[in-house]
């Protein structure tokens, strides 16, 4: 479904990304992690086109999207969210899903904006001003039900549990795993605490320093020394 | 007196929707783009001329101008929004340069064509007074006002029922949200010039019907619809509307209390002080809750 080829990203005299590669299939859910600065939101800039690559090959469902504009790869499919929630101002939940509807999966289809909002418990609020009239929790789960209403195979994740107290974390991971079954999603999500990358992904990458310096199942990563040493600054920590 | 200031009051108002038609203009493209359009009162103007063009050669009433002077806003807005989208950085900066210049080449074509003298209907229906109450008031300012209200309806209701109106909110508030959620911006932008050049057209109508036309008077339509988008604050087609209607009759108020030659200085005063003591503007955008 996705694949990077050796994408590098050079902010000036800056190596934001160095020769990064990896590939995930359909459905996967895939946990990008990394110590501040890793690069981690710079990868979800370049894989949904806010930043540019300067070397290296993006593929999407096998099409290489590396020079498609945004909104040209949301319309593929590719779904993304920020870690600050950005809803629309002066436009109401329910128009921020149908607006995203209309023009990322080019159809307009109230029957499935209102099973968005019952999915994301937003239907009470779907008559309320998104920008100023929601709670954090409630633009968090904005946020993946404007990128749901795309109808994307692939959601990109940015630290979507940040700023969430445990409960309401754990309540969102159940309503994660419950839209990758429902809507049969592919799922990237960055996320900086070990368990929840556990309990949810069945596979996970690390970055550091722009660099991948591990791949595979959480429990195979968080014991690889390399990713130890990233985080602690020790390999024995 | 006090029919006086009744008088100022009124006419105030109705001059004010005119200026509500420019600035929401300015406003459109403003909200969509982040730019300022300096040529929107060329534009405006060109529309005026295009009712005198009509006016003079076939003697038809001057709001049988409008498809044309659409036609003519509608081209030349294009234009200046393809050459917009060619900056590549900078934008906001360069674009006012830009359309600065572009206002400058745009008046100096009215003037090569039609001369310098000042230019105004001659449509007695027009220019005919009536009398409401106790104040008077020309057909041209009352048909103006009625005329701005209906096109101020429909820009309101095109922003919030159709698509592109919906997308044009989307973007002006996030652009690269937006652009995830499968909006093309281009095509956003483009669609607002195209409706703010439908919105100079009728504004440059009115105006000819209801004052004097003469080529200098783009870079005065573009500072007033400048001052109301401030006074109004981003994002209200009401906060516009009351805005225009403030400067209107800030402006009647003082020809009729001071002087004439205090006119322009009363509404940058105005703009001054909402700068200073409501940096949002009069109707600008509720703070976030919590």
């Amino acid at each position: 479904m996705l694949r990077l080829e050796d994408v590098t990203v050079r902010f000036g005299g800056l190596v934001a990304l160095k020769e990064v590669s990896f590939a995930m299939g359909e459905g996967e859910i895939l946990g990008l992690v990394g110590p501040n600065g890793a690069g981690k939101t710079t990868l979800f800039n370049t894989i949904s086109g806010l930043v540019r690559p300067r070397t290296g090959r993006i593929l999407f469902k096998d099409r290489e999207i590396g020079k498609l504009p945004l909104h040209a790869r949301a319309r593929l499919g590719l779904g993304r969210t920020f870690q600050i929630p950005q809803p629309m101002h002066h436009l109401t939940v329910r128009e921020n899903l149908t607006v995203a509807q209309v023009f990322g999966a080019g159809a307009s289809d109230p029957a499935r904006i209102d099973e968005i909002l019952e999915v994301m418990e937003l239907a009470e609020h779907a008559d309320r001003d998104a920008a100023t009239e929601l709670a954090l929790q409630e633009l968090k789960r904005l946020e993946v039900a404007k990128a749901l209403a795309t109808n994307p195979a692939l959601l990109l994740l940015d630290e979507v549990l940040a700023g969430l107290e445990s409960h309401a974390k754990r309540r969102f991971i159940a309503k994660l795993r419950e839209l990758h079954q429902r809507y049969a999603l592919a799922i990237v999500i960055v996320e900086h605490d070990i368990e929840t990358i556990s309990s949810l992904c069945s596979r996970a990458v690390v970055l550091n320093f722009g660099e991948l310096i591990a791949d595979g199942t959480p429990e195979e990563v968080f014991r690889n020394p390399a990713v130890v040493e990233s985080y602690t600054g020790t390999a024995d920590a | 007196m006090f029919e006086l200031l009744q008088q100022s009051l009124f006419s105030g108002l109705l001059v004010g929707s005119v200026y509500a038609l420019v600035a929401l203009g300015i406003a459109l493209t403003f909200g969509a783009m982040k730019i300022i359009n300096l040529a929107h009162g060329e534009l405006v103007l060109l529309a005026a001329y295009m009712a005198y063009v009509i006016e003079s050669r076939t003697g038809w009433n001057p709001y049988a101008a409008i498809p044309l002077a659409f036609a003519v806003t509608a081209l030349v807005s294009i234009a200046i929004y393809l050459l917009i989208e060619r900056i590549r950085e900078h934008r906001e900066l360069n674009s006012l340069i830009l359309t600065f210049a572009i206002g400058v080449i745009l008046t100096n074509a009215i003037l090569l064509v039609f001369a310098s003298d000042v230019r105004s209907t001659n449509s007695p229906l027009l220019q005919d007074a009536v009398s409401l109450g106790s104040v008077y008031a020309m057909n041209s300012e009352l048909l103006a006002f009625v005329v701005s209200l209906l096109v101020m309806a429909g820009l309101w209701w095109w922003l919030r029922n159709s698509w592109y109106g919906r997308a044009v909110r989307a973007v002006s508030s996030n652009r690269d949200a937006s652009m995830l959620m499968g909006i093309d911006p281009r095509r956003v932008e483009l669609a607002a010039f195209i409706v703010a050049g439908i919105l100079a057209s009728v504004a440059g109508v009115a105006l000819y019907t209801m004052s004097v036309v003469q080529p200098a008077l783009g870079p005065a339509l573009t500072v007033k619809a400048f001052v109301v988008t401030v006074l109004a604050g981003v994002g209200s087609i009401p906060g516009v509307f009351c805005a225009a209607l403030l400067l209107g009759v800030t402006e009647a108020m003082t020809v009729t209390l001071a002087s004439s030659a205090l006119q322009e200085l009363v509404g940058m005063v105005l703009f001054l002080l909402v700068l200073f003591f409501m940096p949002n503007g009069l109707f600008g955008a509720r703070a976030r809750r919590g």
